[in-house]
């Protein structure tokens, strides 16, 4: 089970859109948040634990989302996060912010 | 999508939440980070994994939980902080590095610091903080001035249709002495109420109550006392209740102790014991002023009903104003002006008009002297930074930013300022219960409290940061000038130029402007008092001892006290070393005394006299006593007795007045309150101060003790023995043993005229002492400023002095060269100070007795203080540049 695709591999920010989007369909806890994104990736972006908490902290701090406690399907307590009405802002605006990098991106490589 | 230093206001909050939440959420994330493992662990167990396999696999796929906490943690805490932890330390250990600066100027601030607060806890304990009471915000006070019981009577009949209750109280001084000399403390008369309307519980027994209005209650009169006499005088024993206390002669049974903190009403004063009215005619006897409508003598505070505002109160009072005051009224004072209550939140004290514009004085000049050690503090600041030119060039260089150095300076005033705060709330402590013994006199005691509450704290934390930013700002201008890599070319060799010390110079030059105006404002101060205490008596106060005898608390008639007096005089005359005894009714030099408004003098009618004529009886001898001299006349003698002919003897100022250029020998005065005694002038003598030195000379007359009528004799008179000059304290003793062997009921307190005439000027000294400290204060470092400047100008200049000696430049030029600089400073100085001084007076002009506030004499002293001390601190460095040895500065250099 080796990890990759820390946060440095990917472009700074891209995490917390991708766990942004993640929360979309629902509230998730961090173990939730982690599976979805491999299992949506086809198992290539596997997200490790010491990247994904900063990163929700990082929401946290600036009120994206919030959490709480509550009981897994499996009942295991475990904290549960949801998107707030700023995060859903926020996602749209870095979702836009990403479409145009990514463009540049491959704008750049592809001219030769 | 920037994720670097967010600082919204919710941000920052959520940020704070994070920091005071630490632990709690250290705990949920490792609880979290646990939930994922088992999660994974469910996982896997169910890909079919055995148990501790499964537990195995999920942990190290975990990685390094720390490191990821730790990681959390740095998401929420800012940089700022640890960077700001590092500057602190970087700041003491260069604070300690220069032990001397540090001392320095940590020690002016906390002077300066702690002469503020001393000054604002004074003024807080007496203008600003509530009384010590339940929900003092809703008590009112009736004003103005005093009431007679009568109405107070009528007040509390309405206590509770009016208001949420009421109560009154009177301060007195008590002598709990059961004989001999007197033990005064203060005590006042109080109703029942009081303690109920205020919510003050007793701590022992309890408090006086409603049916102590009464009378004497089943032990006989009752006192309760505060918990600071019951810790002093019965050294808090558990039995004092019940225990009896002797009250202006009278036995009285303690019933409870006041709690501790609780001073009474009146604010400045502690009311040591507390006396219901109904005990009053027992002190008192037949003089009571319980039923008399024309004493006025009691305070009255009311509680308002909830929501009943001041305004609703005011209207309320009004109303029933005519059946008060048609009950109650005298024809010697109408209650025509409209009943007023006002806000008693802080309580009642006659101490706040009386120091008021003093204090706020004192509290503009230390505020001035904490500017000038600011500015000290500021240029000591500014030198180390440039002497650290080179490094924070370097770091400059290094590409840290002018906000992160200025903020590295910064830390460095703020240390030396929140240090100078905490030793100057030691000061403070100290100093300002100084300032309170300076503000009691003979007559009133002013008891304050002084305790460090939030409002004294937080105006130091105020100041502390106040002082951080005046002594911040000036080195943060003066690295302005500091540019990367321009310190490393020069390499802090060449000749330094003048420029960088223009904003040092800035600073000492509006050092010497405030200290000139402190100065100056001392100097006014001093004269003032002094002129003050030069003025002329009339009377030689060095031998004489004043006795007051209270013939009233014994209890025995009015009429027997003509005859107590004469025994207790000639047990006085016959004590040796007493020149001679006699004896007058009224007490000098207390701002008041007897007087009449309405005089007829000669043939003419009696008409209105403004200002009134001052009255006072004597015996035969006492202006021999006093040392007044006799002009023309005679003395009264032992055949002026009730029923001879009614005599009286004028002062030079009443034959000014009322007898210009006549013989006033056989002239008849006769006064408005006894309209048919024509009194016959038989004698004139020399004046003297009667109510107060600054007042002057005022018209007085003087009438024979032995025709006063006996039913009106005063409960007090005064005996003035002349003991001659050094033996005052041993015929004291002696005087005090003649007095209660001849009476032993008969009350008395000693007091010099040296106390009474110092009493007349408590204010004045006080102002003059603090306005001459504070003036050397700013004196002493302004010229440690001026001293550092050009110590420092001189050193910085070393290179260039050696050249010019080297090149042939006397010693004498030198010091020219110094001095020239060092003068202009001074110049301007001076010219922004007299500007400010001209200015300021205006508000001084208040406090100043026979001094003019633009007194050239005192501004031209100012200004050569100022000088003499500029040199001074100025000679010291020059000279130190003159003996330079050109060859070892060229080499060193």
């Amino acid at each position: 089970m080796g990890l990759t695709n820390t946060p440095s591999d990917l472009l700074p920010g891209t995490l917390e859109l991708l766990i942004l989007k993640t929360l979309v369909s629902g509230a998730k806890h961090g173990y939730g948040i982690v599976e979805h994104l491999r299992m949506a990736s086809d198992d290539v972006l596997r997200v490790g634990e010491s990247a994904l908490y900063p990163a929700l902290q990082r929401l946290l701090l600036n009120g994206w989302v919030k959490a709480e406690w509550g009981t897994s399907e499996n009942n295991r307590r475990a904290r549960y996060y949801t998107l707030t009405a700023r995060g859903r802002k926020q996602l749209a605006a870095e979702r836009a912010e990403f479409d145009r990098m990514v463009g540049a991106i491959q704008q750049v490589l592809g001219t030769t | 999508m920037k994720h670097d230093e967010d600082f919204s206001m919710s941000t920052i909050f959520r940020r704070l939440r994070y920091f005071f939440g630490r632990s709690r959420h250290d705990a949920d994330l490792r609880a979290e980070i646990e939930a994922h493992r088992t999660l994974r662990q469910d996982a896997f167990e169910r890909d079919g994994l055995a148990p501790e396999d499964a537990a195995r696999a999920s942990r190290r796929a975990l990685g390094n939980v720390v490191l990821a906490v730790s990681d959390v943690r740095d998401v929420w805490t800012v940089r700022t902080i640890d960077s700001l932890s590092q500057d602190v330390r970087s700041a003491l250990r260069g604070l300690r590095k220069s032990p001397g600066f540090a001392l320095v100027a940590i020690g002016t601030l906390a002077l300066g610091i702690g002469a503020n607060t001393a000054l604002f806890s004074i003024f807080s304990s007496l203008i600003l903080r509530p009384l010590p009471v339940r929900d003092p915000g809703s008590l009112a006070l009736l004003t103005d001035g005093s009431w007679s019981y009568p109405i107070w009577k009528e007040i509390r009949a309405r206590e509770t249709e009016l208001f949420d209750g009421a109560f009154a109280w009177s301060g007195q001084s008590f002598d709990l002495s059961p004989s001999g000399q007197s033990d005064p403390v203060d005590g006042a008369y109080v109703s029942g109420r009081l303690f109920d309307v205020l919510g003050v519980t007793a701590i022992r027994g309890r408090m006086i109550t409603p049916a102590d209005d009464g009378g004497a209650a089943p032990e006989g009169p009752v006192a309760v006392i505060s918990h600071r006499l019951w810790r002093q005088r019965f050294a808090a024993a558990s039995d004092v209740v019940g225990r009896q206390l002797t009250v202006q002669r009278v036995p009285f049974t303690i019933v409870g102790v006041m709690p501790p903190g609780f001073f009474g009403p009146d604010v400045g004063r502690m009311t040591d014991v507390m006396v219901p009215f109904a005990a009053e005619p027992l002190i008192r006897g037949q003089e009571s002023r319980l039923t008399s409508a024309g004493s006025w003598w009691l305070q009255i505070m009311v509680r308002l009903k909830p929501e009943q505002s001041l305004e609703q109160a005011n209207a309320a009072l009004r109303v029933v104003q005519p059946q008060i005051v048609e009950s109650a009224i005298t024809i010697r004072r109408e209650v025509s002006e409209p009943l007023t209550l006002v806000s008693a939140a802080t309580g009642n004290s006659s101490l706040r008009t009386r120091f008021e514009t003093p204090l706020f004085a004192m509290v503009v000049a230390v505020g001035l002297v904490l500017l000038v050690a600011c500015a000290n503090i500021a240029s000591l600041l500014l030198a180390r930074a440039l002497a650290r030119r080179r490094e924070l060039s370097v770091r400059l260089a290094l590409g840290s930013s002018r906000w992160r150095i200025a903020q590295l300076l910064f830390i460095e005033s703020l240390i030396v300022a929140v240090t100078g705060a905490a030793f100057g709330l030691v000061f403070a402590k100290w100093s300002s219960v100084l300032l309170v013994q300076q503000l009691s006199t003979w007559q009133r005691t002013v008891s304050l409290d002084l305790a460090l509450d939030w409002r004294v704290l937080a105006f130091t934390a105020a100041l502390a940061c106040l002082s951080a930013i005046a002594a911040g700002v000036a080195p943060v201008l003066g690295l302005e000038s500091v540019t990367a890599g321009e310190a490393l070319k020069d390499a802090g060799r060449g000749m330094a130029g003048d420029r960088r010390f223009a904003v040092r110079s800035t600073l000492v030059v509006a050092q010497i402007a405030v200290s000139l105006v402190l100065v100056v404002a001392a100097g006014l101060f001093l004269r003032s008092f002094a002129s003050l205490n030069q003025l002329p008596l009339g009377f030689v106060p060095e031998p004489l001892l004043v006795a007051e005898l209270n013939l009233q608390a014994s209890g025995g008639p009015p009429e027997e006290r003509g005859a107590r007096v004469d025994r207790l005089r000639d047990a006085a005359a016959a004590v040796p070393g007493v020149r001679s005894a006699s004896v007058s009714a009224i007490r000098r030099l207390t701002g008041g005394g007897w007087q009449s408004g309405l005089v007829g003098v000669g043939d003419g009618p009696i008409s209105r006299s403004r200002p009134p004529l001052l009255l006072d009886a004597t015996t035969p001898g006492w202006f021999e006593t006093m040392g007044m001299p006799l002009r023309s006349g005679r003395d009264f003698e032992a055949g002026d007795r009730v029923g001879s002919g009614p005599v009286a003897i004028v002062n030079e100022a009443f034959v000014r007045r009322y007898l210009p250029g006549e013989q006033p020998i056989g002239q008849r005065v006769r006064l408005g309150f006894d309209p048919n005694t024509r009194h016959e002038i038989v004698g004139v003598v020399g004046d003297a101060v009667y109510t107060s030195p600054r007042e002057g000379m005022l018209a007085t007359m003087y009438v024979p003790v032995a025709q006063q009528a006996r039913k009106t004799f005063w409960p007090t008179v005064l005996l003035t023995i002349n003991a001659g000059p050094g033996r005052r304290v041993a015929v004291k003793r002696d005087v005090a043993a003649a007095l209660t062997r001849a009476d032993p009921t008969v009350a008395f307190t000693f007091e010099t005229f040296d106390q009474l005439v110092e009493a007349t000027v408590t204010q004045e000294r006080l102002i003059a002492m603090l306005s001459a400290f504070f003036g050397g204060l700013a004196l002493l470092l302004a010229a440690v400023g001026l001293y550092g400047v050009v110590a420092h100008a001189v050193g910085a200049r070393q290179t260039e002095i050696g050249l010019r000696m080297a090149l042939g430049a006397a010693p004498s030029s030198i010091v020219r060269l110094v001095f020239q600089r060092v003068g202009v400073m001074i110049a301007a100085g001076l010219a922004f100070g007299l500007a400010g001084s001209l200015w300021a007076t205006r508000f001084v002009e208040a406090l100043l007795f026979n001094v003019e506030a633009r007194d050239s004499v005192t501004f031209a002293g100012a200004a050569a203080v100022l000088v003499a001390v500029g040199v001074l601190a100025a000679w010291v460095p020059a000279r130190r540049a003159a003996r330079l040895d050109p060859a070892t500065v060229l080499r060193e250099g």
